[in-house]
This record gives C-alpha cells, structure tokens and sequence, in this order.
C-alpha cells in the first residue's frame, strides 16, 4: 500500500500529479517550515527553498524542524527544512538555496506554484509581481500582532493570487501607504511578533488552497483568487468578504503585455 | 535547450472557441497567438498572452489542406510582431481528444511560414502550437536554430492548474 493510500479521494493521478508539480517556498521561518512539512507529507517531492537567513534562537519558538543544535551549528534555514523534508520523504528532490530568491529568479520562474512566507509588504509586492509575469499562482500567508488597548489582537491572511484574477492590491491587501510605512509600522508587539500556532493555521490553509488548485476534490469555493482573513483572538479563519464583494471584476493592476514575461528578454 | 508553455485558462478557452467556428470554405480555422519571454532553468518560457484569429475575408479556398490564408493573414500578425515585440505561434485545432500530433502538412506548412517570422522579430522565438480538446503541443523555432525544438512542458493556469511533462 502506498503511503499516499489514504488520499485516494484526490483522485487516481494524484501521486503523479504531486511528484511532477514543482513548488518554491520563499522564506523558510515559522510558516514556510510549516510548509514544507505538510507538502512533503502529502507527497510534493519538487521542492525549490530560498531563505538567506542561519538559524538562531530567536526562530525556536516556531520553526518546525529546528532543534537546539541547530541554533549552536546556526544551520541554515533551508538546510533544515530540507533535512525535514528528506525525512519525510527520501525521494524528495530538494534545491535548498541559501541565498535571496532575488538573486536566483530564473528557478524561482521555474516552479508551478509560488509560496511566500515574508515579512514585509513590499517583499510580498515584489513576488506578486514576478507571479504576474511568468504566469505563476502565489499563496501568500502571514500574520501580525497589534496593540490596541487592552491586550493585543493576532490576525493573519492566507490569499491565493492567480494570474488572470484579482491581485492582492485588488483585495485592499497591498496599499500604497502600507508599503510606504511598513518599516515602522510592522508589528508593535517587539519586533516582528511570531508564533508558532497562527503559523499552522495559516500553513494549513494555504496547503489547502494549494491542493484545491491542483487536485480539486469539491466546487464549493469561488474559482479565481482568495483571501482568507485569519483572527488569531477568537480563532478563526474566514473567506474575506472583499472575494464576494469583488467577484466578477477584473483584476485593474496586472495584465498588460509589459507587465508579461522578461522586460528585457533575449536568447 | 528545455523549452516550456504556460498560457492562462481563459485564452485556451478562448482559442478553442474561435477555432471551432465553422467557415463559409474552409475546413478549419487557424489562428495566432503573441508571446513574451522569460529565462528559466535551462530554457526558455513562453508565455501565451494574446490571441489573434484569422479573419473570415483571409482563408483561400483550397480543397487540398484545411486551411489556407493569404498574404494579407500574414501581413497582418507580422504587424503585431512588429509594433509589440512578440514572438508569433500559429495555432489550429485538431477536434479530438489526447495530445494532438502535427501532420506532414503542418510540418511542410510551418516550415514555409514560421521563418519568416523571424525577417521582422529576429531575436525572439516563434513556432507553433497544435490544439486538442484536451491537449497542447507545441514547437518553437529559436533564434540561431534552424530546426525547431519540441516544448518539453505545458501549463494552464487557472482556477484548476494542470501541467504535462512531454514525454520524449
């Protein structure tokens, strides 16, 4: 019996489908270890991980896979998500790249489906715009703390950007004026606050959405792009009304012919 | 050289649709569809991004092949290449299921035309793509390559994604 046996609901080519699709995964922290983990798990074996960054205590609270030798080692990200992954599956196919997705774009361009697990909106603008161009679905996810008064509120979004649909600017997501103060205004809990379970939650749906785009098993949600508002206080995750209030427009941010392929392509 | 697909849902519905209608002569239809460009791991990838169809008034008749179009056809999408910096596919549709497969005459008839392509967007592939109900298949002339080099991968990205590895 194969591993993947208890998935046949996802219908007879889903192994193949799953071992020939080719995922990047940009940010290897709290939710792109998340990630990792569960594709792995569901049978993805075409993994391309780009996270500069060396581990450090300040990631043990939420990176799944990390280990306290790993903070002594400062193993590299991506080096620990694939040691995840390769133990989930040794027949994985793993480029773990210890560098900025920006230096490496002819493999990001490669993959068929693009995460991204980043903290800062204009890093999320940059990868929706490289989505756009090379025809490429985004799932993005993330969360925040804020501090209102009293205690704080925990929200995240998990949102599906397919080239052709709506854009995260289309969902009010990303605004001018939160790439512009997005340097100060990130996070008031101590410096980019993150915890491990919001990160699951997240992950999980995005991984869902991900699934449903590649082996839809039901009709029930709206084709096109999504967005799913999380609410880290009272512990849901909801489809954000903007998708109902926005269906049938078309996407004002992205499409044109400069906005397709490479501006300055040659052989 | 890896040479890949990807086109949105919407313009493969698109084409089919055109390329289904029936004509007052000819047997089938034809069509052309503008690419952009982009460089990925060991190859290229071409990016479906408007299509084109051949109007009524520019089949000849010809009992002998499915389609003929005349110079002003050609004329007209060499326009595009020219004022949009696309590279040219042509594309016509073989109505029925599986990957569709070029005949003799497809060959014979893409190694007349796609070249000339080439006399105004040197620097940039064209070829052609073969529709099914189903399926795509697709050939691209590159430049600095005489012989055209199968696609090796096709996407369709919608709100269900499907992709196909050719197999050799």
């Amino acid at each position: 019996m194969s591993w993947q046996a208890r998935q046949s609901f996802l219908g007879p080519e889903s192994e193949s489908v799953l071992r020939d699709v080719r995922i990047a995964i940009i940010g290897l922290g709290g939710g792109g270890s998340h990630l990792s983990q569960q594709l792995a798990h569901i049978g993805v074996t075409n993994f391309d991980l780009c996270d500069p960054d060396l581990y450090e205590d300040k990631n043990h609270n939420r990176t799944v896979g990390g280990t306290h030798a790993d903070i002594d080692a400062k193993t590299a990200k991506v080096e620990i998500a694939a040691r995840l992954i390769y133990g989930i599956n040794p027949k994985a196919e793993v480029n773990a790249i210890k560098d900025r997705w920006q230096n490496v774009l002819p493999v990001v361009r490669s993959c068929d489906v693009l995460f991204g697990c980043v903290d800062g909106y204009t890093e999320r603008d940059q990868l929706e715009q490289l989505s756009r161009r090379f025809f490429i679905p985004y799932i993005d996810i993330g969360m925040d703390v804020h501090k209102p008064e009293p205690g704080y509120v925990l929200h995240g979004q998990v949102i599906l950007s397919l080239p052709g649909s709506l854009c995260m600017r289309c969902f009010n997501f990303l605004r001018p004026e939160f790439l512009e103060k997005e340097a100060q205004n990130y996070g008031q809990a101590g410096g980019r606050p993150q915890v491990i379970w919001p990160n699951g939650a997240l992950a999980s749906t995005a991984v869902g959405l991900f699934m449903q785009l590649i082996l839809p098993w039901h009709q029930e949600i709206p084709g096109g792009s999504i967005m799913y508002d999380y609410d880290g206080n009272r512990h849901t995750m909801i489809m954000s009304p903007r998708v109902a209030a926005l269906a049938g427009v078309p996407c004002s941010h992205f499409g044109a012919l400069h906005d397709t392929g490479d501006p300055l392509w040659i052989p | 050289m890896k040479v890949s697909f990807k086109i949105q849902g919407s313009l493969v519905l698109r084409m089919r649709e055109d390329l289904r209608r029936p004509h007052p002569h000819a047997a089938e239809r034809v069509g052309f569809i503008s690419c952009r460009f982009g460089t990925i791991q060991q190859g290229v990838l071409v990016l479906a991004h408007e299509y084109h169809p051949v109007a009524d008034e520019h089949y000849e008749f010809d009992p002998n092949v499915g389609a003929r179009f005349s110079s002003a056809a050609i004329r007209s999408v060499l326009q595009i290449a020219i004022s949009k910096e696309v590279g040219i596919f042509h594309v016509h549709l073989h109505d029925r299921a599986g990957v569709p497969k070029p005949s003799l005459v497809d060959w014979r008839e893409w190694a007349k035309f796609v070249p000339n392509f080439w006399h105004v967007r040197p620097a940039l592939p064209h070829g052609a793509l073969l529709l099914s109900r189903n399926q795509i298949n697709g050939w691209c002339w590159y430049p600095g390559r005489q012989e055209p080099a199968a696609m090796s991968r096709f996407t369709v990205v919608d709100s269900r994604l499907v992709f196909r590895e050719a197999t050799a």
